[in-house]
């Protein structure tokens, strides 16, 4: 059933209510914009404007409704490929802080921890309870030396340089309390070792119980990062770092090259990551869009002749030759799960790579090129 | 009708004017929370607050060691769940003749385990015997050898 031109015009004036209820508001404005021109080339034609002559005569091929040639630009892609944060970021002392305050202050607004429905009377557990809770007087082994309910249960902030709500000494806490330590190091003879006599040393001499070492967790400082190592992926682990490569110019770029034939921007740079890095890097590709840009202008607007040749990767592309009046880089995000670039058999004459954070990439980056990509890199 | 209200106000002046009459909220009782270390298998470690006492929890099962979560690790795909030992002591009074095509490879050796030599791994007669059908099954030459056994698998079950 085709709809016939003249009740296809009507749908689309503007005052028709069914019109405005079924067509989004983008379609509609492009709509109106297109039948606004129509109208206006409609007028023209009937009445030439003097003032254009000499340029109308000189370009009087063309018709008016067209505009002039566009101009042609490279198009090429460039994958960013980069390995997301393996670890939250730091805490800022004010969080630390806050963070230390509240949980002292849940001491006395929650309801008191029920020993008994966790630790039975009479089993091995209880009495060691006992002993932990009174050395640091509180439930909670994150929040130091407080007593709530205590007559020091008024002073629950804690004075300048205190480490007690650093990451590191609550985990440390934490582990102490596993392997039946003190959460706090306290005189020899609180230690974890029984005071009563050993029948073979003799009465009054410590018994060496059995220690349980629990290992701590590796430091979220990694050896890369104390090197700086640019080429490992495990340095700055609560960070984005990102593939830069030095192209043969010299210039630290991502990895970009033309998109050849009808390939699409997704599978270009999937091309041009693997001609670049090599097989060896399990990576994923993210969407078909880009996200973000860079366009350069030849200077002195004059084009230059490029040489296309046919990639040998690409099936659909051809010898050609192009005049070309810049080039329009598109960027493509891509993930990184394994595995490490090798330029040694790229197709670029790529010389170097790095892995670098946002910051290190502003440093080693051209200024207007860093001007296309900041916006579309991670601060963390 | 009786009239509801002496003074009628608009939705309109009702919200222009706050209304903040006290009322009794009660006294949410929250439990006890406690910071836990959270151990995952592969040793990343996280704090988290929860009720449970316990200062560190070791997980043995999560997303780091479950082949969904990681689809590139091959050794994570070819691991076999031998619970209570059960398929250890099949396979030394039958053999691996009965092993799916996958675990022919040899087995993955587990956390804490070595990796046993091929000619260390148990050999029994009835590895021979059971491995006789499987090889010339690939072959492609023996429909008529399978098909014996199964029937004899069947008479098995029917004697009983």
């Amino acid at each position: 059933m085709n709809a016939a031109p003249q009740s296809a015009r009507r749908i689309a004036s503007a005052n028709n209510a069914f019109f405005v209820d079924t067509v989004c508001f983008s379609c509609r404005n492009r709509l109106s914009q297109q039948s606004r021109r129509h109208a206006a080339t409609a007028a023209a034609v009937s009445d030439p404007p003097p003032a254009t002559s000499p340029q109308a005569s000189s370009r009087a091929a063309a018709p008016i409704i067209a505009k002039g040639p566009r101009k042609a630009y490279r198009l090429m892609a460039a994958p960013v490929l980069s390995r997301p944060p393996l670890l939250t970021r730091d805490l800022n002392s004010f969080e630390k802080a806050f963070y230390l305050y509240q949980k002292r202050l849940n001491e006395r607004l929650a309801m008191p921890f029920s020993r008994y429905f966790y630790y039975n009377k009479g089993t091995p557990a209880d009495p060691e309870w006992k002993r932990k809770l009174q050395a640091r007087k509180t439930p909670s082994r994150d929040i130091g030396i407080y007593d709530a309910y205590g007559n020091e249960g008024w002073n629950d902030e804690v004075l300048v340089g205190d480490r007690t709500g650093e990451r590191e000494s609550v985990v440390e806490a934490l582990i102490r309390d596993a392997e039946g330590k003190s959460i706090v190091e306290e005189s020899e003879k609180d230690q974890g070792a029984v005071t009563a006599g050993d029948a073979q040393l003799g009465e009054g001499q410590r018994r060496e119980t059995t220690k349980i070492e629990v290992e701590r967790p590796s430091s979220r400082e990694t050896e890369a990062d104390r090197s700086g190592d640019v080429k490992s992926l495990n340095r700055k682990l609560d960070r984005t770092l990102y593939l830069l490569v030095k192209n043969h110019e010299g210039r630290w770029r991502f990895p970009e090259d033309r998109v050849y034939g009808r390939e699409n921007l997704h599978q270009a740079a999937e091309r041009i990551l693997i001609q670049s890095c090599g097989i060896n890097m399990n990576t994923w590709l993210v969407g078909n869009h880009p996200i973000g840009h860079h366009a350069h202008h030849y200077p002195s607007q004059k084009p230059i002749v490029s040489k296309i040749s046919a990639n040998a990767l690409v099936g659909t592309s051809k010898e050609s030759e192009k005049e070309e009046f810049g080039e329009k880089l598109f960027f493509m995000k891509a993930r990184i799960m394994a595995g490490q670039p090798d330029l040694g058999s790229n197709a670029y004459g790529l010389q170097e790579w790095a892995w670098l954070a946002k910051e290190e990439v502003d440093g080693r980056v051209g200024r207007s090129y860093w001007a296309s990509v900041k916006n579309m890199l991670v601060e963390r | 009708m009786l009239s509801s209200s002496l003074r009628p106000t608009c939705h309109a002046c009702a919200l222009r004017q706050q209304i903040r009459h006290a009322s009794l909220l009660r006294r949410p009782k929250r439990p006890y929370t406690f910071t836990q270390l959270i151990t995952l298998s592969d040793g990343s470690t996280f704090t988290h607050r929860t009720t449970s006492p316990q200062p560190i929890y070791r997980s043995t099962k999560d997303t780091k060691n479950s082949a969904l979560w990681n689809p590139s690790s091959q050794k994570l795909l070819n691991v076999e769940e031998d619970e209570a030992g059960r398929l250890k002591r099949f396979r030394r009074r039958f053999g691996r003749g009965f092993d799916a095509e996958a675990m022919e490879q040899g087995e993955e050796a587990r956390e804490g385990e070595e990796t046993l030599d091929q000619s260390q791994q148990d050999e029994s007669l009835l590895d021979l015997i059971s491995s006789y059908g499987q090889t010339a099954e690939k072959k492609g030459e023996a429909a008529g050898v399978t098909e014996e056994a199964k029937k004899s698998g069947k008479g098995k079950g029917g004697q009983k």
